[in-house]
């Protein structure tokens, strides 16, 4: 499952490349950073990974997915640090929800 | 290195654009836009608190009609409202936005739409009375028609941009974000709308389309099965395809759009089909010029464009063989050729993506203009059947008209300084709005020109202005439309305006040349025909006044100015 979704975050980060002035660095794969100290996106490119990742990831395991809180955007430290780290945090979502 | 951008745009709405101007910013397609974004929500703030001074040389405005008309939110929440009440202030928007307008050269304002998930009355939303989706369709034909006498104003169509995106196209979740109703995909199509939109008021759409004929224009070689055999409509799917894209082409002819042929076939054969065939939309007098032959296509572009005297750069090239695109691509660099489908279902489609022959104003011209490129090729004809040029002039039985700019013709005029390239002295290019004001300043003079012959009125086809300071004048714009380039035309213009110097006691006349990658043929008719002396240096061309300016016999001139 991590795979899959390490490719759709992989897809999600090219298609936000084409509004991003500091591209998001995908040829580091997992390793790109996307938010945080290292990260080139800005709120509204973190808004725009969130959204898109939800869609994708809904489109292709047909699960809903809500990575907000709901209450506040995520801090620097949080799981959107890089695309590795994003994958590990969809797929604990993913895999709670089975359970 | 940064790219020099084009244009500079700024952009005003009553939602977060952020995304759209990021799409722009970073998009590398001609032309290059450098964007502003206003603070959003301030939209009757910035339109009427604009001064001289906004450098802009567009804004687009896109608002959502909940968020900016308190009328017609009060519908969506189901209060009794009156559409006379609605439309009272869809007038203070359009007051607000036609006051702007004098501060930029193009104002784009995107229709109103709502999400395709609002349901609004239901089965009574197209109601008279109290339909929202009726009343939202009645707000923007009225903003529509307030824009009707504004020609720098241009109402963009939002629904197609929320079409492409289909359902998805409202994002709830990227509203309650970062206050962005719209999905990327949207705001690229916007984006290319917009950039549509700025290479057809700048004159940089195309004019002329070039068609390949056999598996393009109808199924099958024409060579091998003959006419009677071709798939062109009947009770057949391939040949109704064929019949709606020769609609789609004729649609195009009708708005002003050129069409030719080139094809490598016997030109008998060819023109047999397009003649007899029952079923052919398009006419053998639909099209301005062929080459149907069995030389290389690329070969047989280039002479069909030096007959018509057209650029490269305003042609599209539409041909089924993937071999023969890469092949003229490859040649003529500046030509643009389209991927084209395998499967003639999907050309009238493709034709309509193109996205590349808008018009910014329909004039006239722009409705004959088939006939009158036929006119020059009987010129041509002519010519070619006369021993001299001079005697082929005396035989078209040339009239010139001179005006001065007015309201009957500032239209075309704008459109022709924005969009003539190859006789073009400074390319310089200016709104309407900004031409008039220029004109009517006193140390400016301008001339309009329109052409005539035996065969054809060809319009408002030349401008030539002068600033003048003291006894020094300098023209600013000199330039013709190609249709009628090599007509002595242009020294008729240049006698007009030594006239002119002459009579106001002006001793200095120089004209300044501008370069650009397409303006060749101005600079060689200044340098081997216009009789001023060439400043290698400044680029510019003076003109002796102990000189006579030959008379040109072969025009005759009728002055109204």
């Amino acid at each position: 499952m991590r795979d899959e979704i390490i490719a759709i975050l992989l897809k999600v980060c090219n298609e936000l490349n084409e509004q991003l002035k500091n591209k998001i660095e995908i040829g580091k794969g997992e390793q790109a950073p996307l938010f945080g100290k290292q990260g080139v996106l800005d709120s509204l490119g973190l808004v725009n990974l969130i959204v898109s990742a939800e869609s994708e990831v809904e489109d292709k395991f047909g699960k809903s997915l809500m990575l907000t809180d709901g209450t506040s955007l995520p801090e620097a430290n949080s799981p959107f640090r890089t695309i590795g780290s994003l994958a590990y945090y969809i797929t604990d979502l993913l895999e709670d929800e089975k359970q | 290195m940064q790219n020099k951008k084009e244009f500079s745009g700024i952009f005003i709405s009553n939602f977060n654009l952020q995304n759209f101007t990021n799409y722009i910013d970073n998009d590398v397609g001609f032309p290059l836009i450098e964007t502003e974004l206003a603070p959003f929500g301030q939209v009757t703030n910035i339109l009427l608190g604009a001064k001289n001074e906004t450098k802009h040389d567009f804004g687009f405005i896109w608002t959502q009609p909940h968020a900016g008309f308190e009328s017609f939110s009060k519908l969506m929440n189901g209060q009794m409202v009156s559409l006379s009440t609605i439309l009272e202030e869809v007038d203070v928007f359009a007051e607000a936005v036609k006051k702007y307008s004098s501060f930029v050269k193009y104002l784009f304002i995107a229709s109103w739409v709502l999400p395709a998930y609002y349901k609004g009355m239901g089965l009574l939303d197209l109601r008279n009375d109290y339909g929202i989706s009726n009343c939202l369709m009645r707000m923007n034909l009225h903003l529509a028609d307030r824009f009707s006498d504004k020609n720098n104003i241009f109402l963009l169509n939002s629904q197609k941009w929320i079409e492409s995106a289909g359902e998805e196209a409202f994002s709830s979740k990227l509203w309650y974000l970062s206050k962005t109703p719209f999905v990327n995909v949207v705001f690229k199509e916007a984006m290319k709308d917009l950039k549509s939109a700025l290479k057809t008021v700048t004159g940089n759409s195309k004019k002329l389309i070039i068609l390949d004929l056999d598996d393009t224009l109808w199924g099958g070689i024409v060579g091998e099965v003959g006419w009677e055999n071709l798939k062109l409509g009947g009770h057949d799917f391939a040949g109704e395809s064929f019949v709606e894209f020769q609609t789609a082409l004729k649609a195009l002819k009708n708005r002003g759009i050129l069409l030719a042929i080139v094809s490598k076939n016997e030109e008998v054969t060819a023109l047999e089909a397009i003649t007899k065939h029952p079923e052919m939309i398009l006419k053998k007098e639909d099209f301005i010029a062929w080459e149907i032959n069995w030389d290389d296509k690329s070969k047989n572009i280039l002479n069909l464009l030096r007959k018509v005297n057209l650029g490269a750069q305003s042609v599209v090239f539409i041909d089924d063989n993937p071999v023969e695109r890469a092949r003229v691509r490859e040649s003529i660099p500046d030509i643009f050729v389209p991927e084209w489908p395998k499967d003639s279902m999907h050309y009238v489609k493709t034709l309509h993506q193109l996205n590349c022959f808008d018009i910014a104003a329909r004039t006239d011209e722009d409705l004959n203009r088939t006939e009158l490129y036929q006119a020059e090729s009987e010129r041509s004809k002519l010519r070619s059947s006369l021993n001299s040029i001079d005697d082929w002039l005396v035989s078209l039985k040339t009239v010139v008209t001179i005006e001065k700019l007015s309201k009957a013709n500032i239209q075309r005029a704008a459109q022709l300084l924005n969009k003539t390239n190859q006789m073009n002295l400074t390319t310089r290019r200016l709104s309407e709005a900004e031409l008039s004001l220029w004109a009517k300043q006193e140390e400016h003079e301008l001339w309009t020109f329109r052409v005539s012959d035996k065969f054809s009125d060809s319009g408002l086809t030349g401008i030539i202005s002068i600033h003048i300071k003291d006894d020094t004048a300098q023209i600013v714009d000199f330039l013709l439309s190609c249709r009628v380039m090599g007509r002595k035309i242009e020294e008729t213009m240049v006698r007009i305006v030594l006239q002119f110097c002459i009579s106001k006691g002006i001793t200095k006349l120089i004209a300044e040349y501008v370069p650009t990658n397409k303006n060749k043929p101005c600079f060689d008719f200044w340098k081997h025909k216009s009789g001023f002396i060439f400043n290698e240096e400044q680029n510019s061309f003076l003109w002796d006044f102990s000189n006579v300016f030959p008379d040109i016999p072969q025009i005759e001139i009728i002055n109204n100015a």
